[in-house]
């Protein structure tokens, strides 16, 4: 990396400047001389991620991997998999106890096997401190309090917001988004009317199907579980949730009940769709079509009667098992690649699909460079963690794979059950998983 | 006639458009350019032809790659199996060593044997004997499910192969070896053929293995590599993705239209009192 | 000097060569796949979890399951699925074997091409399939509207039925062909004289094939049906990449159940007792076929 450009990195991120700038012409061996973490001798990383959402992505985390490699002489190879695979894969290298050095998977993956992972404390915690500290549900997700270490690295999570096309809903008499479920509701009926109806998943999308419908539930105040991991899926506000969504239902698009997660994206660019929750993948690919990139707008959902921000977000961290031979090398490696120098082009060049879980990011100049980025901006800041108000862990990550709270929303919706039936259908569903 | 012929042809079209449709769509997806996938006057036609799917995959991707380890792992197992296969089939029909029925029995049991039930404590042993994320323990590996099944077709195949020529040459004087490879073996060939082929599909198409015991991209199967490189996030990359599969059944086109017969024949010989 | 020929004589007794011959697939078949396999049943009684080896827990995961209706209702489309999509190809495949057993034009072409679902990555043909059955984008749905046979598209996937249906449907495309040429094979081995003579008895064509045809045809029937029974029981990809067991698990089957507990939930013992359950179905299957084997 060339001076100017590092300069530029140092004057924009005053909070996230590690050790690395205060090196003269070899900032990378600089960092790694200040860095808490000793790589091995001889030492070589095998790094498993999920193909990014964009190719940017991909590049940019290349590019900072070959710049470690120079720095470090420590080779990385990186293997990508499509996202949902990843987790199964990591799952597998728990197992067999061999396989990549470095994990970065979804959401609940450390807490299934924490016993088989390096302890992350010294990591998470030099990271926080050099970039702003963490968002609440990152360190719900990493920090594991049973045995009270890091086990995981946060890295962010893959932002859900609501996208719609602003046209349409002035046609249906919003000019302004609406600020509440009814408004909401309101907006869906006139767009329905007008033949821009909305479109949310019903189908197993792991993305998008579990991202409104945990939107729907904590907004109403329903929860999957307590605190000591009860079920607390029989409730009201559960109730309140199921029948606002089947109302939601009768506005949406034919054919939401067997949506994974790209058909929403295919709907909107076609021009079928008149509102979606969403990644911030559909108004970057609007890109290509000028005169829907124009109309497209993303907006943070609006608050339910629970008057909070009760947003879903799949959540990746990084997590080393404790049969690499690398543990020192493999920290540093994730020190670097989320120091500020390597972060910030990261970020920025993905444009919104991964937010950070360090605050220090969030004042990154991407987020306020287009008012449809700045929604994912705050994914982290207000998002909660699956099994809410559960423990996370291996009770939560399964309700969540096997799509518990999804198919009790589509029981309701499209199998026309009652929602009497379709909560008690869940509860038992919840109680069996928690009781494993 | 034109009766007749309407009663062949009639029936034959309708077929033809319920099994072709798909790899007509498939045609379709990778010639066309991106903006018309979603909307286009008429869905079944192409208005503006694109190659870029194509020059895209074989450019963007490691398709030539994945391609090339299917083609090596396919055509290693077959050859091993059907290899495999032969003498063990052979043994069991010819040679009536006690335990040949169980054996024979055992052997189609191992048939049934589901792959998703498999692979977990396969894993552990992959990883044991330090096999994972090799291409070529695919071979074995596949060989699990091609020579069970193999045995069994060559087995069918073996029995209606007259023993007076083996008894001939026996009175001449020939050994064991000689009679299963001078004078059963060209015999055997349309047998061996339908099941090289059965083993080729088999391995060509073969996905969950390939997903859980692959990792790095260069060892990849056409299947695996192109599901998790060529679905980004949530989207379908379609022209890409249907460009490659057009490509990906190249070869077992090429290899049916020219072994049908054998292939009919060799089934027929294996089902044949 | 002597030592090589008598080696050589010794394994020529078939009693050795025959253990020498089958060594391979043994040990191939034993350490692969049997030994797996115990693993697997092992697991399956097991409170394994995946990272955590368990503890022998008995049948208890199997009265889980039992109990589980999402398990039950796997099962029963398993089943149907299997049912279903048997009758379909069998119907269709004997159907199509007899067309293509004609000599005509082009019949060579006509019988590779037919061949196509079955030689193709099912992978990436249920791709297509899923981009030709979408439920805003379908061709089929397009092509319907214009012929003026419906108004707006079908949800093929979208609902618990037609998703099944869809699946069913799909699973025929792609083993059609293997019951065609199966079919082939067996029509090809009746001997011509059989027909004549029912002809010169004045049978119809219907007649002839309910008394000769379809009796010979029986032992590869059995085989074919066998066969494809136990492929069909345990499909997961096509499944999976269409529907993921969706709609709310309407579409879930033992395989696509059991990666989903195992495999992504984690719950190794459970998921492995999916697995093992249609071996019950598989193994009677078998029977049929080893019997039916032996008996010609």
């Amino acid at each position: 990396m060339s001076h100017p450009d590092r300069r530029r990195f140092l004057q924009m991120s005053a909070a996230g400047i590690g050790a690395a700038t205060m090196a003269g012409g070899f900032p990378a061996l600089a960092s790694a001389a200040d860095s808490p973490f000793k790589p091995e001798k001889g030492a070589a990383l095998q790094l498993l991620r999920w193909k990014g959402f964009v190719k940017r992505d991909d590049e940019v985390w290349a590019e900072n991997t070959a710049k470690f490699e120079k720095a470090t002489g420590i080779k990385v190879t990186i293997d990508a998999l499509s996202w949902p695979d990843v987790t199964p894969k990591a799952a597998l290298a728990a197992q067999v106890g061999s396989g990549p050095d470095i994990i970065m998977g979804w959401n609940d993956d450390p807490f299934v096997y924490p016993d088989k992972l390096v302890d992350m404390t010294d990591l998470a915690e030099h990271v926080g401190k050099a970039h702003g500290g963490y968002f609440d549900t990152a360190h719900t997700y990493c920090f594991d309090p049973e045995v009270k270490r890091w086990v995981s690295q946060p890295i962010g999570v893959t932002g859900n917001a609501l996208v719609y096309r602003k046209s349409w809903a002035k046609e249906a008499g919003f000019a302004e988004f609406p600020k509440d479920f009814d408004g909401m509701l309101k907006l869906a009926r006139g767009l329905k009317k007008n033949g821009h109806p909305c479109g949310f998943s019903l189908g197993h999308a792991v993305g998008d199907a579990n991202g409104w419908t945990h939107w729907v539930l904590w907004g109403f105040g329903g929860k999957q579980a307590n605190p000591d991991n009860s079920i607390a899926i029989n409730s009201a506000e559960t109730t309140h949730a199921l029948e606002y969504a089947k109302q939601l239902y009768e506005t949406m698009i034919a054919g939401v009940a067997g949506w994974l997660d790209p058909n929403n994206n295919q709907a909107f660019l076609a021009g079928q769709l008149g509102l979606t929750m969403n990644g911030i993948s559909i108004w970057a690919s609007s890109k290509e079509k000028p005169e829907i990139y124009a109309d497209v707008a993303n907006v943070v959902p609006p608050y339910g009667p629970s008057k909070q921000h009760t947003i879903f977000n799949n959540f990746t961290s990084a997590f080393i098992f404790k049969y690499s031979k690398y543990p020192q090398a493999a920290k540093e490696y994730l020190r670097f690649m989320l120091d500020t120098p390597q972060a910030d082009p990261w970020v920025t060049g993905m444009v919104g699909y991964v937010t950070p879980a360090l605050k220090g990011y969030a004042d990154l100049p991407v987020w306020t460079s287009n008012p449809n980025i700045t929604p994912y901006r705050d994914a982290m800041a207000g998002a909660k963690f699956d099994g809410f108000n559960g423990k996370p862990g291996k009770a939560a990550a399964q309700a969540l794979d096997e799509f518990v709270i999804v198919d009790m929303f589509a029981d309701v919706c499209v199998n026309n059950m009652a929602v009497k039936d379709s909560i008690a259908k869940a509860e038992k569903r919840l109680a069996t998983i928690y009781k494993r | 006639m034109f009766l007749r012929r309407l009663r062949l042809y009639g029936p034959l079209a309708l077929y033809g458009v319920f099994l072709l449709l798909p790899f007509y769509w498939m045609l379709l997806t990778t010639f066309k350019p991106d903006a018309e996938l979603l909307k286009s006057p008429n869905p079944f036609l192409i208005f503006h032809v694109t190659i870029e799917h194509i020059t895209g995959l074989l450019t963007q991707t490691q398709y030539l790659q994945w391609f090339g380890n299917t083609l090596f792992v396919s055509a290693a197992s077959t050859v091993v199996s059907v290899f495999i296969s032969y003498i063990t089939a052979y043994a069991i029909i010819r040679l009536r060593f006690p335990g040949s029925e169980v054996v024979s029995t055992a052997i189609f049991l191992a048939y049934i044997v589901p792959p998703a039930i498999l692979f977990i404590p396969l894993a552990t042993i992959i990883i044991q004997l330090h096999w994972f994320d090799k291409l070529w323990a695919l071979v074995p590996i596949y060989a699990t499910f091609l020579v069970p099944f193999c045995t069994w077709l060559l087995i069918g195949f073996l029995k209606n192969i007259p023993r007076e020529l083996e008894e001939a040459a026996r009175v001449d004087g020939a050994s064991n070896f000689a009679i299963i490879w001078r004078i059963i073996f060209p015999i055997a060939v349309p047998g061996l053929i339908s099941a090289s082929i059965f083993s080729f599909t088999l391995s060509w198409n073969e996905y969950l293995y390939a997903l859980v015991y692959m990792s790095s991209s260069t060892n990849k199967t056409v299947s695996v590599g192109m599901i998790t490189e060529l679905i980004r996030g949530d989207r379908f990359q379609w022209g890409e993705l249907m460009a490659g599969a057009l490509i990906g059944i190249l070869p077992a086109i090429l290899v049916y239209f020219f072994f049908v017969e054998y292939y009919v024949a060799g089934v027929s010989g294996s089902v044949k009192e | 000097m002597t030592g090589r020929p008598q080696i050589l004589a010794r394994l020529d007794s078939p009693r050795v060569l025959g253990y020498v011959l089958i060594a391979p697939a043994a040990v191939l078949l034993l350490g692969l796949l049997a030994y797996p396999l115990v693993l697997g049943v092992w697991l399956s009684m097991t409170s394994a979890s995946l990272g955590n080896a368990g503890e022998f827990v008995g049948l208890k995961n199997y009265a889980t399951i039992l109990d589980d209706p999402i398990f039950r209702g796997a099962a029963a489309f398993s089943v149907l699925y299997t049912v279903c999509a048997e009758i379909g190809k069998l119907t269709l495949g004997l159907a199509l074997a007899l067309i293509l057993n004609q000599r005509f034009r082009g019949y060579r072409a006509a019988r590779s091409l037919m061949l196509l679902p079955w030689v193709a990555p099912t992978v990436l043909s249920a791709l297509a399939w899923l981009w030709l059955l979408d439920p805003q984008f379908s061709a089929l749905s397009w092509l319907l509207i214009k012929l003026h046979l419906i108004e707006t598209n079908i949800d093929f996937l979208g609902h618990a039925w037609p998703a099944r249906f869809s699946l069913i449907v799909v699973n025929i495309w792609r083993g059609l062909p293997y019951f065609a040429i199966g079919y082939l094979a067996g029509l090809q081995g009746i001997s011509k004289d059989l027909y004549e003579a029912a002809a010169i008895d004045g049978a119809t064509g219907w007649q002839a094939f309910r008394r000769i045809t379809w009796p010979l045809l029986a032992p590869i029937t059995t085989i074919l049906v066998a066969f494809s029974s136990i492929f069909t029981l345990t499909d997961f990809q096509l499944i999976w990449t269409m529907t993921r067991g969706g709609p709310t698990d309407s579409t879930q089957v033992f395989t696509t159940l059991a990666y989903q507990r195992a495999i992504t939930g984690g719950q190794l013992g459970e998921g492995a007792a999916i697995a093992v359950a249609p071996i019950v179905f598989m193994v009677v299957l078998a029977v049929i076929v080893v019997r039916s084997v032996r008996e010609r």
